[in-house]
């Protein structure tokens, strides 16, 4: 009875003060959806189209312009420049201005009807290798498609107009590319369901550390240390660790709800898992902010931990392809064994034992409110031992204050 | 006060800040190894796949051992249907799968153009990629043999046959990174970011922190003598620039040098090349800093800030998704963050050897960002001293 009292009360007074402070309420609130906004928006268009590319046609023929059409038809390139010579196209390359460009050499038509197999060259912009992996397999298609017609038409000929043999013939063996669980190959979804949970787990820890040193705006760290237990702590974060869980069911429910984006799995369990997210970010925010008991450098601590944390997330580039250190390392934030559950779930609604591990995982960020814990009553017997020697704690405050005014 | 006097305060206001030295030493210097850490071995290499041999006759063993052969996957399980291949890849045993069907060799020989089944998890981007590639070069190259040989088998000549089999051909030349590596692609872009954060942070660090201890524990006596009170505006926003000037120039040479040569990074701009953008990109940095210290009414906030900006410039600055897909109104804002042309620009002139002759366009963006900057940081800064000035006065 008491504890529901005193938890009432805590959220009372914490609605006061988010009240109070403009910031922290932008924090719990409007920031997140900001932020959500602004990278749904970066990929809102979901599947990269008309990027630009350009042409150097040495050939001008019927044929080499019918293939600079097929380039032009596929829906992820578009070509917008003809250039007359192969350095002023590396020079667009360079600048950005187009990210590939196809050199058609000359007699390209002369030497198809002779049969001489002549070349097309194309240079693609691989620094930014997912753009480049888009534009080089678009040429390729577009490419494939135009020689696979014009070789069918060829043997057509041949094969005294029997179309299939005809299509045998120019594509001895065919294959179909099957994406399993995503069906439509949609990037945006793919990095959106990834960038939000890494921007969430930020949140989580840095609204913490701030909700946590709250107090020592208008005390000081003795006295408020002094008249701390660490259960009131805990009974503190409890309306926050709720108002974080909402922003999670928020996201997931706008993105797979609202949007109707594919989702497989059981909604129970990603929100259990998002629900054991929130509990492990905010016992690691604790500990950070323990260790320090300083605002501004566990802040620090916080973006040291959480800044790198979509690197090792393991979404963009294979956690098997990484060395042991970046595993140890993806292992020690939360986040990523988040995105396991979640991508297991969303993706291929896999079974509640296939995701156990990441959940036990998950459920093992708590033992750093144990070690807070330790912390804490260490600095509480440390504390009170000096306060007993020198009653004049003003004094060595003032002694600390001094320091950086010089 | 002289000029030495308010160098030397300048200096022990900066160097005696501990979040700060953090910061810039510890986070730049840490994040130099741990940034490029998951990316290192540059390109997913041997996923693991299944194969589903329906047909088992010579030429579908032959697929097989073409597939394995490639670099990008290698053959780990024998399966007999699809479920079991789907329940592989649920578990996270295997990435993808081969399929071959029953009667493919027959059709070969028929000339009816047998289908081959590919599937891999498109859930992981680059991992589908890659297993796709190696499959799809693996089978390519079985249909180039299979048609080299048709064309033998018409009478043709050999040497002819393997040059002809293609009426056009397409070589595709990665440029800029031919290896395709991931380390060369997300680190010379994301360590520019790094300097830009956190000398933003160190920035709004020391501003922030100067004007906030004061109203909490200083008397006004105490603090009427502080030198960022009394100093003219325009001499401490010098002196401060100069100092975090000479310290990024030294940090970034460290990430432009050591850091891209210990990872094998290109470095094809010139040193005065280098330079004629490093200039006004850390100025403009310096004064955007200096404007969010100002602002804010705490100074771990500045770090708040900076680190919730992070993952949006990244994604928002060009070179993992391209502007013109994205919605012009980011676009640009973005432009108005230092960050989004010198990622532009670093790129340019060190990985893709442009000329800086080509790069006008970006370094009067990044000048223009540093007059814009420097303005509204000295009226600001202004501002914010005859405030403290003026409510200092009464109290005493």
């Amino acid at each position: 009875m008491s504890n529901t009292l005193s938890f009432l009360q805590s959220i009372k007074n914490e609605w006061q003060l988010i009240c109070r402070d403009a910031w922290l309420k932008a924090l719990l609130f409007w920031v997140p959806v900001l932020l959500a906004l602004i990278i749904w928006g970066v990929f809102s268009t979901g599947i990269a189209h008309d990027l630009p590319i350009g042409v150097v046609d040495k050939d001008n023929s019927s044929i080499s312009r019918s293939l600079i059409r097929n380039y032009s038809a596929s829906p992820t390139l578009s070509v917008v420049k003809h250039f007359n010579s192969t350095e002023q196209a590396d020079t667009a390359l360079k600048e950005g201005s187009i990210y590939a460009f196809v050199i058609i050499p000359h007699a390209l038509e002369k030497n198809t009807l002779l049969g001489k197999s002549p070349q097309v060259t194309a240079f693609y912009n691989s620094q930014f290798i997912l753009i480049g992996k888009l534009v080089s397999s678009a040429l390729l298609s577009a490419h494939g498609t135009y020689v696979a017609q014009l070789e069918t038409l060829k043997n057509l000929v041949n094969a005294h107009g029997q179309v299939t043999q005809a299509l045998g013939e120019a594509l001895p063996i065919s294959y179909q590319i099957t994406p399993l669980f995503n069906a439509n190959t949609h990037y945006g979804q793919f990095l959106v369901a990834a960038v939000i949970p890494a921007m969430w787990q930020i949140l989580i820890i840095a609204t913490t550390v701030i909700v946590l040193a709250t107090p020592l705006r208008n005390t000081t760290l003795e006295s408020w240390i002094e008249n701390l237990h660490f259960s009131d702590l805990l009974i503190k974060l409890i309306p926050y660790i709720l108002v974080f869980w909402l922003q999670g069911i928020i996201y997931i429910s706008v993105f797979y709800g609202a949007l109707h984006w594919p989702m497989h799995g059981s909604w129970l369990l990603l929100i259990f898992a998002q629900f054991l997210l929130v509990i492990a970010c905010a016992s690691v925010a604790t500990l950070l902010f323990f260790i320090t008991l300083d605002v501004t450098r566990a802040m620090s601590l916080v973006a040291g931990f959480a800044a790198p944390a979509f690197a090792f997330m393991g979404v963009t580039f294979p956690t098997t392809d990484m060395p042991v250190l970046a595993q140890f390392w993806r292992a020690l934030l939360p986040i990523s064994h988040y995105i396991n559950i979640q991508i297991q779930q969303v993706n291929y609604g896999s079974s509640f034992i296939n995701t156990t591990n990441s959940l036990l995982a998950l459920v093992s960020f708590s033992s750093c409110l144990y070690i807070t814990k330790l912390l804490f009553e260490k600095r509480k017997k440390s504390n009170s031992l000096k306060l007993k020697s020198y009653t004049t704690d003003k004094q060595s405050d003032n002694k600390n204050n001094k320091k950086g005014y010089n | 006060m002289t000029w030495k006097k308010l160098i030397s305060s300048e200096f022990y206001a900066i160097f005696t800040n501990i979040p700060l030295l953090v910061t810039v030493f510890g986070g730049v210097i840490i994040y130099s190894f741990l940034y490029p850490l998951p990316y290192i071995n540059q390109t997913p290499t041997e996923q693991k796949i299944a194969i589903i041999n329906l047909d088992n006759s010579q030429l579908s063993r032959t697929i097989e051992r073409m597939a394995n052969a490639t670099p990008q996957v290698k053959i780990t399980q024998q399966i007999y249907n699809i479920e079991e291949a789907k329940a592989l890849l649920v578990k996270g045993d295997i990435t993808g799968f081969l399929l071959i069907p029953q009667h493919f060799y027959r059709d070969l020989l028929l000339e009816k153009s047998p289908h081959l089944l590919f599937a891999g998890n498109a859930s992981y981007f680059l991992v589908y990629g890659t297993v796709v590639e190696g499959l799809v070069r693996s089978a390519s190259t079985l249909a180039a043999e299979v048609k080299v040989s048709r064309m033998v088998i018409r009478g043709d000549n050999i040497a002819l046959a393997s040059s002809q089999f293609t009426p056009i051909g397409m070589n595709l030349k990665p440029t800029f990174n031919p290896s395709l590596g991931y380390l060369n692609y997300i680190v010379p872009a994301v360590f520019v970011l790094i300097l830009h954060q956190t000398l933003l942070i160190a920035m709004g660090l020391v501003t922030a922190g100067q004007f906030e201890d004061k109203v909490k524990l200083k008397p006004s006596s105490a603090l009427h003598s502080s030198y960022w009170l009394t100093q003219p505006v325009w001499k401490i926003l010098l002196v401060r620039s100069c100092i975090m000037f000479a310290v990024y120039l030294a940090l970034l040479s460290y990430y432009f040098g050591y850091s891209f040569e210990y990872y094998g990074i290109s470095r094809l701009a010139t040193i005065p090349d280098l330079l004629s953008l490093v200039f006004p990109f850390l100025l403009s940095v310096i004064f955007l800093g200096t404007i969010l210290g100002l602002l804010i009414p705490r100074k771990e906030l500045a770090t708040l800030i900076v680190l919730l900006s992070s993952l949006p410039l990244v994604f928002s600055a060009g070179f993992i998704w391209p502007t013109t897909n994205m919605p012009t109104i980011i676009n640009v804002i973005a432009q108005f963050s230092p960050s989004t042309p010198a990622i532009n620009g670093f790129l340019r002139l060190n990985q893709m050897g442009d000329s800086i002759d080509n790069l006008v366009g970006v370094r009067s963006q990044l000048w223009l960002l540093v007059i814009l900057y420097a303005t509204i940081s000295f009226i600001l800064m202004t501002l914010k001293q005859r405030s403290f000035n003026d409510s200092l006065k009464p109290s005493e």
